[in-house]
């Protein structure tokens, strides 16, 4: 599903993010990204969106080769691909509904179809009876829950996390891992990147930690450190 | 059909938040395109002016009392040898008189104060190249019973400086004022993709295009030149009302521009508010939908 190979990113300024970067990610997998801060976690993220470009190597998602990828056909990447993040990303001034339903009406989706896949995603994630609510009578997880919700609500094969639970307190942290990992589970593949030691130790799942750049460890079922 | 529902919200929402640079920039739009309907319209008086005024005669030689029919067909025959002459026509002291009287048929008074016998017979000369007036002024030079060779190439010449100053001035104006008008535009759009940039932000995440993306803030300035342009036709229309109707009144003599040339130039100013709109729109945009 997702496959780099010995990549490497330099930034314009010279900082090297990655270095000869090989992971392969399979279909339906759970993986942690792990690492502290500026060790490349989020432009390992950025790299598969195709907010950036790699500096050498190759990079496939979805059995898509992203430096043969035109410009115009990066939308339809990003449609294969759900995010959520650490700040939400929420509109403030649209409720839940239409903030999960502007994921769909900006890809062109037909009403009928909005009107039907955007009460379903939000009853999965839980937030069934606040589809009229705003984001700010929300709290921290039910905005999560939101942006989770808008990420799965086109269907992706690939849901990118970067630091979902950042946020968030232990607590309402694993609710919404309960909820990656329901996502998980219908098939998705799911790549999360995290410094939040407690969740991986918790959840036993494929780490690959970074470290400056490099991966220094790819393990099964592994813990944070 | 969500695309125009999306279509028609994302823009009037837009056009609500910056009210105040819209406005900026539909008022300079209108004026723009008032100037260039203007111009557009001087022209086209212009040209009817010389049109009547003139006949498309560029050079007439009056005749001396009394007109002998073997002078004119020479003469005709000499003008119509010249190369640089187009065709020549006779005109008989009756058909002066004719023409006089329908030129000033609004002043009776005239009319019937003039004697017909004091109009000379002409010849009319239409040139292929009205610069060359002087070849036909000496090829008549010392012929016998002519009275006057009148160039009003050299009148109309000074008419078209005149007017051409006046027009050229007023599309200057005008396009200065349409490159205004396009910044305002440019600008507005601006406005609207930074106040929105979470938005768009989110947009190219989930994956929509960026002609869909940019679509909403291209019909904004759109919206902005159409209103702009309807302006400046209404306020062109009131001008023809309230200057060029009185003026029919008093001055008949010379055809007045009609409805008919207003309307002729309403797709002109539309396209071309369009087209600065549509610039305008793309590089106000430029660089900021970098994916």
């Amino acid at each position: 599903m997702i496959s780099l190979q010995h990549v490497t990113k330099v930034y314009r300024n010279g900082t090297t993010a990655l270095e000869d970067v090989t992971v392969d990610v399979e279909k339906g997998e759970f993986v942690f990204i792990v690492g502290q801060s500026g060790s490349g976690k989020s432009t390992f993220i950025r790299l598969l969106l195709k907010e950036e470009e790699a500096s050498k190597g190759d990079i496939y998602v979805a059995g898509k080769n992203l430096a043969k990828l035109t410009t115009w056909k990066v939308p339809h990447l990003r449609r294969n691909i759900g995010t959520v993040f650490q700040d939400f990303k929420l509109l403030q001034d649209k409720t839940v509904f239409e903030n999960v339903a502007f994921a769909l009406e900006v890809i062109g989706k037909p009403k009928h179809v909005i009107d039907q896949r955007v009460p379903e995603i939000l009853e999965l994630v839980g937030l069934g009876d606040k589809l009229n609510n705003f984001p700010d009578e929300l709290s921290g997880g039910e905005q999560q829950r939101v942006s989770i919700a808008r990420a799965c609500v086109n269907r992706p094969l690939v849901l990118l996390a970067d630091e979902p639970t950042g946020n968030l307190d232990p607590s309402t942290s694993v609710e919404i891992m309960r909820l990656l990992d329901k996502v998980n589970r219908i098939g998705t593949t799911v790549v999360m990147a995290t410094h939040d030691q407690a969740i991986v130790d918790a959840m036993r799942r494929r780490v690959i930690e970074l470290d400056k750049g490099k991966v220094i460890r790819d393990q099964a079922r592994g813990v944070y450190s | 059909m969500p695309r125009f529902e999306y279509l028609f919200r994302e823009t009037t929402s837009g056009l609500r938040r910056n009210g105040l640079v819209a406005f900026a920039a539909i008022s300079t739009t209108f004026i723009a395109l008032f100037l260039f309907g203007l111009s557009l319209l001087i022209s086209r008086q212009v040209s009817l002016m010389i049109e009547a005024t003139t006949g498309n005669v560029e050079v007439a030689v009056y005749l001396s009392d009394p007109v002998n029919p073997s002078t004119v067909s020479s003469l005709t025959k000499t003008l119509t040898d010249l190369p640089v002459v187009a065709n020549v026509d006779y005109e008989s002291k009756d058909e002066a008189c004719e023409r006089f009287r329908t030129l000033f048929a609004e002043q009776p008074a005239l009319v019937n104060n003039v004697d017909c016998d004091a109009l000379p017979a002409s010849l009319r000369v239409k040139m292929e190249d009205p610069e060359q007036y002087s070849q036909v002024a000496a090829v008549l030079k010392g012929q016998p019973g002519i009275d006057q060779i009148v160039d009003q190439s050299a009148f109309l010449d000074r008419l078209f400086a005149v007017t051409r100053v006046f027009r050229v001035g007023v599309l200057l104006v005008a396009f200065v004022m349409l490159v205004s008008a396009s910044i305002l535009i440019a600008n507005t759009v601006r406005m609207g993709l930074f106040a929105r940039r979470k938005e768009i932000g989110i947009m190219k995440l989930v994956g929509a295009t960026n002609w869909r993306i940019r679509m909403p803030f291209l019909v904004e300035g759109l919206f902005e030149s159409f209103i702009g342009a309807i302006a400046a036709i209404l306020f062109l229309f009131a001008i023809k009302v309230a200057f060029i109707e009185p003026l029919n009144e008093s001055v008949q003599f010379i055809p007045w521009i009609v409805n008919k040339d207003l309307i002729a130039i309403i797709p002109i100013l539309l396209v071309a508010g369009a087209i600065v709109a549509l610039l305008a729109g793309l590089v106000g945009m430029r660089r900021f939908l970098d994916v």
